[in-house]
């Protein structure tokens, strides 16, 4: 699959319109300077050439350097990358939090006030766009009230943690800098909210139709005629069985958000990699591209195993061996 | 309907209570050195000063490095700095320059004529960033270090323009650099994100993407202009505009950059903010394709020049531009009102059209413009306009940078009409000039294609005249002849403006600077 993704990746960057060595070379740069540029970079060779240099090195663990800024691409990676994981499951994190007990308690509570309060944040969440939800949140809270920081990921003039795991947070904890950690959180507060929103509008919805489906299931009146309380049988019986469709979004929602945090990052100085992507995009600078795709695409595969190695634990009937 | 008008008015007073939101007014603090904090879009992927220039390259650049002269004002000066005197031989081939002798680079060694010959054979041999303003003219061979500090240029031909492009011609400590070579790559890779340089400022921490912070040297070689100069910058990449101003008025940034012309309107009004406001040397022209119908047509780009409307252009950026008076920027050394130059005449757009081959026209024109610039959509939906009553049509096409440049590199694919800001990089009419000329097809301000055997000639000898009694008045008809060619829609220069909390003092512009760029040196903080 991985095989067919930078076969694809490769193709596509290649076949637009747009020198690269040219943009590279900057806008007064001669035609000398130009060949240069490509025959460093092997552009000048024939695209299967090309395409099985880039397969070497992919194999090696080199995945290129950047003709805009002639870093390495894995050295870039390993810097915008965590940056993206933080804010993707810190946000995934807390729409799972809220979304499925919203959801549970909207179907639950099918038709009252709460219901109708739920499905108002859930058509919000998917209904308003991302962007123009971080800048009022930016305008409001922080410009405003001054509460929280406009964006980045800590002050200005604060030193971050020597890296060990890159992650922000992760280190900070490992250094013992409490302080570096609380700040990191307040930066984080309002990416994490506006990124949050539409997983949470999606999880609480899919949520909410798949338990009011459940609860209307022959074995859940069997267990209320029993005498179960109703907790027990929401939380225990019901939750369990709309789990399945609602794991199945979340593990969709991960993916997704992975590779589509450009405009959360864009509006809060977010170093992240979907800007690093756009960036390398808009100047034909395919060794990125090709990179940020190969590793979106990988979690996307591993958000899916870890998914369906889910499903199991959550159905038993899954794990068990079918009839031969 | 009511219910929406409402929500609507409600949304707009809760805007309009936010934009109005007390500005704060502080700067950052690193013990008792006062850091500005400069808010800018554009990231510096590498300050190697052989490899790339840009506006936030060479900002950073010039903080790190110097040179051996310096641009300085409005107009700009070319001034002493590494280099305390300098002369040329008459043909203007040879040019010996004297360094000062207390330079001293950041790792203390002193910066000498042979790390000015090593920088400049560096440059050369790397033929990246820079080295297209020189490498045809100057061989590494051709640089004589006669002694310590004095140093000669030997060009293979005269160059008049020389001298202009040497500010951009960065010294960096070879002493330093080699220790730092890989397979050699003369230090590529390490002076990416390290410098090596005896600028005002050394680096303090580079978070690539995220943040740059420089600090001042102390005892700077050449001193510094103000007791109170700035302790350090920290160029801080916001990316958003919204957020670039929000930062400003909530005084998390000291400057911002590239708002658009109402948000600068509007930050202007703000207590506690000024908006430098100058002409710059950036020009905006609608390239037409010379080489291709229909626009191969003289009298039909003569029709297309009478018909824009040139007030448009200053109302899009609220008058804070003003119209191009000859295809060079007034700042441009030998510009001038070229007479009768192109405004909106309806009466000659129509004279010219009918002697066209397309008297009534009726045919469609492409406009390509970079996709999310709104001023040049702006200004292709006045062109729609202004055509219609020529019954020309348009079509709008919005490219990405990269797919503008590609269609543009050649005459089959450049489009009839291309929107196109051009800086040049020195004050020099050379550096204008030569965008007109052969060598320049398939440079994205080389679109137009334009073909004209005595202008060439005419630039080619431009060059070479050592005496600027002589090259002036070549300069003035290569003016006049592109003017009568139109070869593109001269358009206008649109002022240069920052955002700035007004305890910053010291600020200098220089049109010769790119869009963003400030130069950092002169930078002080009246604030206590």
């Amino acid at each position: 699959m991985l095989f067919g993704l930078l076969c694809l990746t490769f193709a596509i960057s290649h076949i637009v319109p747009g020198d690269p060595a040219r943009l590279a070379a900057g806008p007064d740069a001669n035609e000398t300077m130009v060949r240069t540029l490509r025959t460093k970079y092997g552009l000048d060779q024939p695209l299967p050439v090309q395409f099985g240099r880039y397969l070497r090195g992919v194999l090696s663990g080199d995945l290129g350097e950047s003709l805009r800024s002639h870093h390495a691409v894995l050295d870039d990676l390993v810097r915008y990358f965590p940056n993206t994981f933080e804010l993707v499951t810190l946000s995934l994190g807390l729409a799972v939090l809220l979304g499925i007990p919203l959801g549970m308690l909207s179907a639950v509570r099918k038709d009252t006030w709460v219901d109708h309060l739920a499905r108002v944040v859930a058509v919000s969440g998917v209904a308003l766009p991302a962007f123009w939800l971080g800048l009022m949140l930016q305008l409001l809270i922080a410009l405003h009230l001054g509460v929280l920081p406009l964006g980045g990921r800590l002050p200005l003039t604060a030193a971050p943690p020597a890296p060990v795991t890159h992650l922000l947070f992760v280190d900070a904890l490992l250094r013992g800098e409490w302080g570096t950690f609380v700040t990191a959180l307040r930066h984080a507060l309002l990416p994490v909210v506006t990124l949050c929103f539409p997983a949470l509008a999606s999880i609480m919805r899919v949520n909410r139709a798949e338990m009011i489906e459940t609860l209307t299931q022959d074995y859940i009146q069997s267990a209320r005629a029993q005498g179960f309380s109703g907790f027990r049988i929401v939380t225990r019986y019901a939750l369990r069985n709309a789990m399945i469709p609602t794991l199945t979004m979340i593990g969709l929602r991960y993916g997704w958000m992975l590779g589509g945090t450009v405009l959360v990052e864009t509006v809060f100085d977010w170093p992240g990699i979907g800007l690093y992507a756009v960036n390398a995009a808009v100047s034909s600078d395919f060794q990125p591209i090709m990179g940020v795709t190969l590793l979106i695409g990988l979690n996307f595969m591993l958000a899916n195993l870890l998914v369906d190695l889910a499903y199991g634990w959550l159905d038993p009937r899954i794990r068990r061996p079918g009839p031969r | 309907m009511i219910m929406r008008v409402r929500v609507s008015l409600l949304v707009t007073a809760v805007l309009a209570a936010l934009a109005v939101a007390p500005p704060v007014a502080a700067f950052e603090r690193a013990g008792d050195r006062k850091i500005l904090v400069f808010a800018g879009r554009q990231e510096v992927p590498t300050i190697d000063p052989s490899v790339k220039y840009d506006w936030s390259i060479r900002m950073m650049q010039q903080a790190l490095y110097d040179a051996l002269v310096k641009y300085v004002g409005n107009p700009p000066e070319i001034v002493p700095w590494l280099a305390e005197r300098w002369e040329s031989s008459p043909d203007a081939r040879t040019w010996t320059f004297h360094l000062v002798r207390n330079a001293r680079f950041h790792t203390g060694d002193p910066v000498t004529a042979e790390a000015v010959r090593w920088s400049f054979v560096r440059t050369l041999r790397l033929n990246a960033g820079p080295a297209w303003m020189l490498s045809d003219f100057l061989k590494e061979d051709a640089i004589k270090v006669l002694d310590d500090y004095t140093i000669q240029f030997t060009l293979t031909q005269p160059y008049a323009p020389f001298l202009s492009f040497v500010p951009w011609w960065y010294v960096m400590n070879p002493k330093q650099v080699l220790t730092q070579e890989q397979s050699g790559d003369l230090g590529q890779k390490w002076l990416t994100d390290h410098e090596a340089g005896s600028g005002p400022f050394r680096i303090k921490r580079w978070e690539q993407g995220v943040l740059y912070e420089i600090e001042a040297v102390d005892g700077y070689w050449k001193g510094w202009p103000s007791k109170d100069h700035v302790g350090g910058v920290i160029l801080k990449i916001v990316r958003e505009a919204a957020a670039q101003r929000a930062a400003l008025l909530r005084g998390e940034a000291d400057i911002v950059e590239g708002l658009s012309a109402d948000d600068f309107d509007q930050v202007a009004r703000m207590p506690g903010i000024v908006v430098p406001n100058h002409p710059g040397m950036t020009t905006f022209g609608i390239k037409l394709n010379t080489q291709k119908a229909p626009t191969k047509d003289p009298n039909l780009r003569k029709a297309l020049a009478y018909a824009f409307d040139y007030e448009a252009l200053l109302k899009i950026y609220n008058g804070n531009a003003v119209l191009q008076t000859s295809p060079f920027p007034n700042a441009t050394r030998g510009h001038i009102g070229v007479p009768g130059f192109y405004r909106q005449d309806l009466a000659r757009a129509k004279e010219f059209l009918a002697k066209s081959a397309y008297p009534q026209g009726g045919i469609e024109l492409e406009y390509v413009y970079v996709q999310g610039l709104e001023e040049e959509r702006k200004m292709g939906l006045v062109l729609i306009d202004n055509l219609a009553r020529l019954g020309l049509r348009l079509k709008l096409v919005p490219l990405t940078w990269p797919n503008m440049v590609a269609r543009g590199a050649k005459v089959d694919t450049s489009p009839e009409m291309m929107a196109v800001f051009t800086t040049p990089v020195s004050t020099d009419p050379d550096a204008v000039a030569y965008q007109y000329h052969k060598n320049s097809w398939g440079k994205y301000y080389g679109s137009a294609f334009y073909a004209n055997d005595g202008v060439w000639a005419l630039i080619e000898r431009a060059r070479t005249v050592a005496r600027w009694e002589e090259r002036a008045p070549l300069y003035a008809e290569i003016q006049k002849r592109i003017a009568a060619d139109a070869p593109e829609i001269f358009g206008m220069l649109a002022n240069r403006r920052w955002g700035m909390r007004d305890y910053v003092k010291g600020f200098v512009f220089s049109p010769v600077r790119f869009t963003g760029e400030v130069d950092l040196y002169p930078l002080a903080v009246a604030a206590q």
